[in-house]
């Protein structure tokens, strides 16, 4: 357990732990980008009227990409580092006044973005002049080895401490050691960042007429393994795609892709032994692949000083009744029960949790996969890989039993106790098969994952449902065409088609208030449906649908009793009011009071109900507050707006909206 | 919200109470005291005013009864307490007051006369007329009291009228049921459980012996929760402003998993005003426990103050506080602060209207069941609405028939974010409805690789698929053998005794909710105790696998065993190993850095090359004197960081080196080297001997657990694991 990585400051790990999960210990991540300035790597290519040709050189794509990763890991990893360094530069400048790394010139230091590293990077990138001035090759380029002592200092100074320190080379010079000695120096130099701690991630590019070829002389510089992850080798070589343009996509696109695939280093987030029958346990990690992604939570901020600072926090525990300084030592933790405070000893209170037993991944028996079904899901899941660490054998027996569970598609049920005092869950391991895409690069990695099952507690009985409605076969028939016709590309959901545009807009306006910027009107949400398409595609069929359901609608109602009509007639009531609401067809979504399949429009209008025109003409008499609540209400809920609060909040609220809308 | 109850129990106190039968080592009154403190710790576990409890015992020595009945005619019939809601100290003063007495006299039905009438007493309005309660009375006795049974039927009736449920539980009373049957019963008792029985038969009532009782208390009880709907809107298919032909369906969302919280310790601190006071003193001195006594009384509960700092602008290098009146809100954008005012926090939010809109379809069988990212709901049609009932019918039928899941977004409220949502049709028994659950957007995946587990590839690219990490046929077979022998899909047996999957979902209870609760219950009702007492059984029931299965599929699991191969590593021996030249890790090439550079004996440190540099020096030697130079040179280096660092600019530095130096030394199994290393720099640091107050650098060593190297850590260590505790005090 105790390798080395695994006691750093502000990272040991918490004994007794606490409810959430969200407590996991965090690996901090730096990452320093060095991007080859050389002629070949400024060439464009050629012009070409096809928009979709590559305009990039391989220098700029680069600085493209990491314009991008540094945007998106001040989302994703806020308090990681990210640094720019460009070399083979005719300048040289550190931000030091030191001379000694020849032809490397620090864009940008390693350290958390600022908002000003981004715009700074984003000028570069859109003002081709400044970039001209900058990106001048030298007469000489600079040694590799300078570059790699260069980023030594650069983590030793910046990034002392950090669990992960990446180091992204991006060149398209397969040998840049002209002779013997050069090339000497510089794997001596690779060794040292590997000593340090420090892991050389390449990105190479191959020219138009030259491949690249690592084994020349990149793969005596670059490492199998990872120091911050030791035992999960990385992907071979091979594996790494060599980028070139005028291939289909461009340039930009493979070099982002693949420095994608890197952007956060590999975390394990637990180390157990997996039991798959008393006395054979393998060793296997824990990570976490999926998991939902929050924007940063609001903070204090100081505004008395030139410049706004952060106010950093600090907790002291007082006692309530004399405000007394408490020391952490003294405090107890007690249940309260009965009006009343019971309480434990801090040994009691670990043999509470503990009396569950060590972390351990259990098997207790095997299942077929629909034992899991969709709707048990309580929590997200868990990837498991194996590690030879604790066990020599591990791998080739998680191996074989991946491949069986998919073979026979089947599941093991397992007792699992992911760190110590955790609380158990009994989980499905499901296998996972790996997944590539139409580039062949690994999409979705091959192993097993722990899916959380619900306890009895856990499982909630859905409201009686009143209706005992039933379909026809000629109904599902017709909705099931309509189904078929919109089916996503492949039939799949695949995430990376769907950003979060929550988070994308709060970082999109974060990012423009911090740069005083205007700020962007219209958000990009990826997330709404295309309706056109489904128009295209489905109208015929929900046309059918609709008449088909109208009558048959009647006729499985008609032989009812007449409490099912009066059911109907409030049903019927807020179809008018829809109607009605449709007339003036000016809001953006409406919401429908009811089941509504038709395409004629049922223009025959019930009991008459409220509409815009009507609701405006109340008001301008100041008839407004003397309507009831439910009147209120319905019109609003008619109008997708919210239908919560008290009368006066009601009726503000339709003020509001006629007010929009210039009534 | 449950509806309001009164309940009384009804406790035979009877001297025949104080008994041992059946070779048990409870008292009879203990052992009836099982199932009703477990009654009334979790009605008071849920802290509920409406939850009213009365208490009332019989075959008492004392006669109790005022303003309820007439005391004469009730003889010794004890009422304790009458319904109430019930707290801690409640249940204290109870333990006190049951004890066996020293009588056999006290009739049980007039105990249960006097409950009826405190149960009327409580749950009549002010108008006269009975409100809205769940009544109960439930009685424990050993049966062996005198029964006066003349007004039996007017008891009945009353009860009935009353609308009160009844459960008598008796000690060792045969229940043919459960099959039990006392043997050499004794003619009274024979004749008592007959007239009780009686009785709780002609009132509708439970009737059971004690034994069964307590068994079924081991079964944890769920809590219900009446649902609330997350959403009340439409489901649509395609835009009706712009489109014509569009569906719209009335629905409600309602969860389906939740997963049950256990109840949270809060902080609490023991107060020391009180100290000398004499009532807290004496109380404190009386008690066993010491901590485990303390009441609301001397404890004081813990508040968080938060404290800002920002740096100082006139002092570069140092902090200054600032109050909360010269704060404002703001986010952080990587390490640039953004202030937003109060009047712009909506800007960063994403405008939305409520709904929940079909995106498309998707497959069934090509869908990855580890995607979803949390708790499930229904989405069910709006209640009363048959057009919604049968629409939302039809796409459930419609989803099911064409193995397809549909993906939609859903805004459950104004202005929150949209989530993307799989609805998948959900068809068991009557229920007929939608689950949806929610899927990863773009930035939930971290897209980690990993190599491939079928086969090998390698350096050049070629593939390998026979190899120490890849299964041969045999494991394979092996492993296969073993997993069809242990599938559970029909090892359970239902209540029927036919086969059905074993571990269902509603066979497994959450340990700790039941366990916390179990020893927040066990802990209000102890006293004194040696130790906290295990978890039920059914609690850890599923976490191995069931024997009898097991021992059915032991030979495929030594053959398993066999294929498999698996040795553990002795803890001893991880990690090392790469001290030596030869085991370090080399390039993907294979090449070997040192014998490029000559094998060199000795390895200079490199201040600007520190870490490495001290790294390589280790690997180059095994003669302890360069060990022991290197590492001073390595401790001079680290001071050097120390004294030269402007405010803390250096101590990150010095940190990683020390880190390093310690790690590498516990490899080399020479601690010592270390431990004189950091004993000395500790002295060093405090007495300011490294140019200025470098007490935060203490604070850090201290902080990151970098100070001794004790027994634990390196058997080659002579520092014990309190002396290394001992080095962080100051």
């Amino acid at each position: 357990m105790a390798s080395p990585q695994e006691n750093r400051p502000g990272e040991e790990e918490d004994e007794e732990e606490e409810l959430d999960d969200s407590s996991y210990k965090t690996v901090k991540d730096a990452v320093l980008f060095a991007i080859d300035v050389s002629p070949t790597m400024l060439e464009r290519p050629p012009a070409s009227d096809d928009k979709k040709a590559e305009r990039d050189s391989p220098t700029s794509a680069a600085l493209r990409c990491a314009y991008e990763l540094m945007q998106q890991r001040i989302i994703s990893n806020p308090k990681d580092m990210m640094g720019i360094l460009l070399y083979g530069t005719e300048r040289t400048d550190l931000k030091d006044g030191d001379n000694t790394f020849q032809h490397c010139y620090l864009l940008s230091d390693l350290d958390v973005p600022s908002a000003q590293d981004v715009k700074q990077l984003r000028d570069l990138i859109e003002n081709e002049e400044e970039v001209s001035d900058l990106l001048k090759p030298a007469k000489e380029p600079a040694s590799i080895a300078t570059v790699l002592f260069c980023a030594n200092q650069i983590f030793t100074t910046k990034a002392p401490n950090f669990t992960s320190r990446r180091l992204f080379l991006v060149t398209d010079n397969d040998n840049p050691a002209t002779n013997r000695q050069d090339k000497d120096t510089a794997v001596t130099r690779a060794r040292d960042l590997y000593d340090l701690g420090c892991s050389i991630d390449l990105f190479p590019i191959s020219r138009r007429d030259h491949g690249f070829d690592r084994s020349k002389f990149y793969d005596d510089l670059v490492y199998p393994t990872s120091p911050s992850d030791p035992d999960a080798p990385a992907l071979p070589s091979t594996a790494t795609k060599v980028a070139k343009s005028g291939d289909g996509i461009s340039l930009l696109k493979q070099l982002l892709s693949s420095i994608n695939s890197k952007s956060a280093p590999r975390r394990a987030q637990f180390s157990v032994p997996l039991e798959i029958g008393p006395g054979l346990r393998i060793g296997v990690k824990g990570y976490i692949m999926i998991k939902r992604q929050e924007h940063v939570k609001s903070c204090y901020v100081w505004v008395g000083g030139e410049k706004v600072q952060i106010a950093s926090a600090s907790t002291t525990h007082m006692a309530d009744d004399t405000a007394r300084v408490v020391e952490k030592g003294e405090v107890r933790k007690a249940y309260k029960f009965g009006g009343d405070a019971i309480t434990f000893t801090t040994e009691e209170f670990a043999q509470i949790r503990g009396c569950f037993g060590d972390p351990i991944i259990r098997i207790v028996g095997f299942k077929p996969l629909d034992c899991c079904p969709i709707w048990a899901n309580t929590n997200k899941s868990t990837f498991i890989y194996p590690s030879e660490t604790d066990y020599v054998g591990s791998t080739r027996v998680f191996s074989a039993l991946q491949q069986k569970l998919l073979k026979s598609k089947k599941m093991g049920v397992a007792w699992f106790i992911p760190r110590r005092n955790a609380t158990p869950v009994i989980a499905a391991v499901i296998p996972g098969a790996e997944q590539v895409d139409e580039n062949g690069e690994q999409s979705m990695p091959p192993g097993l994952w722990l899916v959380p099952l619900p306890y009895a507690d856990d499982l909630r009985q859905p409201p009686e449902q009143v209706s005992s409605l039933r379909t026809t076969d000629n109904l599902t028939d017709l909705l099931s065409k309509v189904v078929e016709n919109l089916q996503l590309p492949k039939g799949v959901y695949d995430p990376s088609k769907y950003p979060n545009p929550d988070l994308q807009w709060f970082y999109k306006i974060l990012q423009a208030m911090a740069l005083e910027e205007e700020v962007p009107e219209d958000p990009d949400d990826k997330t709404i449906p295309k309706y056109k398409q489904i128009n295209k595609r489905c109208a015929q069929y929900l046309e059918d649908f609709g008449v088909a359901f109208d009558s048959e609608f009647k006729a499985l109602t008609a032989g009812k009793s007449k409490t099912l009509t009066t059911g109907r007639k409030r049903v019927k009531a807020s179809t008018a009011d829809d109607d009605d609401d449709d007339e003036d067809g000016v809001k953006p979504k409406p919401a429908r009071k009811k089941v509504k399949t038709e395409v004629k429009k049922e223009t025959a209008s019930q009991t008459p109900s409220m509409t815009d025109q009507e609701m405006a003409s109340i008001n301008d008499r100041g008839n407004i507050s003397k309507q009831k609540v439910d009147v209120l209400k319905e019109f609003l809920g008619a109008r997708g707006l919210d239908t919560k609060g008290k009368k006066l909040d009601l009726v503000d609220r339709v003020q509001v909206y006629l007010d929009r809308k210039g009534l | 919200m449950a509806s309001k109850e009164a309940t009384v129990y009804i406790v035979d106190l009877g001297r025949s109470m104080g008994k041992k039968n059946h070779g048990r080592s409870k008292t009879n009154l203990e052992w009836a005291m099982e199932y009703v403190w477990e009654k009334i710790t979790t009605t008071v576990s849920t802290n509920r005013k409406t939850a009213m409890m009365g208490v009332v015992g019989f075959r008492t020595d004392e006669t109790d009864v005022d303003g309820i009945v007439e005391k004469d005619e009730y003889p010794n019939i004890q009422v304790f307490s009458r319904p109430k809601q019930f707290l801690l100290p409640d249940i204290r003063i109870l333990q006190e007051q049951i004890k066996p007495s020293s009588t056999n006299d006290g009739d049980i039905l007039g105990a249960l006369v006097v409950a009826i009438q405190m149960i009327n007493d409580a749950t009549t309005g002010k108008t006269g007329n009975p409100l809205k309660f769940e009544r109960r009375i439930i009685m424990v006795t050993d049966g062996q009291g005198p029964i006066d049974a003349d007004d039996l039927d007017g008891i009945v009736s009353k009860l009935k009228q009353d609308g009160i449920e009844i459960t008598l539980l008796g000690v060792d009373f045969d229940d043919p049921e459960s099959g039990y049957k006392e043997e050499d019963k004794d003619s009274d008792k024979e004749e008592h459980e007959a007239v009780l029985k009686t009785l709780i038969e002609d009132s509708g009532g439970n009737f059971g012996t004690l034994a069964v009782a307590i068994e079924q208390l081991a079964i944890p009880r769920l809590k219900e929760t009446r649902p609330t709907p997350s959403y009340r809107g439409t489901l649509t298919l395609g835009n009706n402003v712009e489109y014509e032909a569009t569906l719209t369906i009335d629905v409600e969302r309602y969860p389906c998993t939740m997963l049950a919280k256990p109840p949270t310790a809060s902080s609490f601190v023991v107060r020391t005003d009180l100290g000398s006071a004499p009532g807290a003193s004496t109380q404190s001195s009386a008690t066993v426990l010491g901590d485990g006594e303390h009441t609301n009384g001397d404890l004081s509960a813990v508040r968080n103050q938060r404290a800002y700092q920002v740096d100082n602008p006139e002092e570069p290098g140092t902090k200054m506080n600032v109050g909360m009146e010269e704060l404002e809100r703001g986010y952080e954008y990587g390490r640039t602060a953004v202030h937003i005012s109060e009047a712009d926090s909506n800007i960063v939010k994403l405008e939305t209207s409520p709904a929940l809109e079909l995106i498309g379809f998707v497959a069934k069988k090509k869908f990855d069941r580890y995607l979803p990212l949390g708790r499930t709901n229904f989405i069910v049609p709006q209640k009363t609405n048959d057009k919604s009932q049968l629409a939302l019918n039809c796409f459930v039928h419609a989803l099911f028939e064409t193995e397809c899941y549909a993906v939609a977004r859903l805004v459950s409220k104004q202005d929150k974010p949209p989530a993307i949502v799989l609805l998948v049709p959900y068809l068991e028994g009557e229920v007929e409805a939608l689950v949806d659950v929610e899927l990863p957007f773009e930035e939930d995946m971290r897209r980690y690789k990993f190599p491939p587990l079928d086969k090998k590839y390698t350096i050049s690219g070629k593939v390998i698929l026979e190899h120490r990490d890849l299964p041969n046929r045999d494991l394979m077979s092996a492993m296969s053998d073993y997993v069809d022998a242990m599938d559970l899909s029909n090892f359970g047996v239902d209540d029927d005794g036919n086969q059905t999957e074993y571990m269902k979902f509603e066979d497994t209870f959450s340990p700790i909710l039941h366990r916390i609760n179990q020893i927040i219950r066990w802990r209000a009702t102890t006293n004194t105790y040696d130790k906290l007492p295990d978890p039920p059984q059914i609690l850890t029931k599923y976490s191995v696998p069931p024997a009898d299965l097991m021992a059915k599929a032991e030979h495929h699991l030594d053959a398993l065993k066999q294929a498999g191969d698996v040795k553990r590593v002795p803890p001893k021996e991880k990690g090392r190993g790469k001290r030596r030249r030869e085991d370090r890790d080399k390039p993907l090439s294979g090449l070997d850095v040192d014998e490029l550079l000559g094998n060199p004996k000795k390895v200079k440190i490199d201040s600007q090359n520190l870490i490495p540099s001290f790294k390589q020096a280790l690997a180059a030697t095994d003669d302890l004197d360069a060990i022991q130079a290197a590492a001073d040179n390595m401790g001079s280096n680290i001071k050097t960081y120390i004294s030269a660092s402007v405010g803390d600019s250096g101590y990150g530095r010095a940190l990683e080196a020390i880190r390093v130096m310690r790690d590498e030394l516990t490899e080399l199994e020479e601690p010592e080297i270390y431990n004189v290393f950091i004993r000395d720099l500790k002295r060093d640091v405090l007495d300011g001997k490294l140019k200025g107050d470098r007490r935060e650098m203490w604070w850090r060593i201290k902080g990151s657990r970098y100070g001794l190297i004790d027994r634990k850590r390196s058997f080659a260590s002579d520092v014990t694991e309190e002396e290394a505790a001992e080095f962080y005090k100051k």
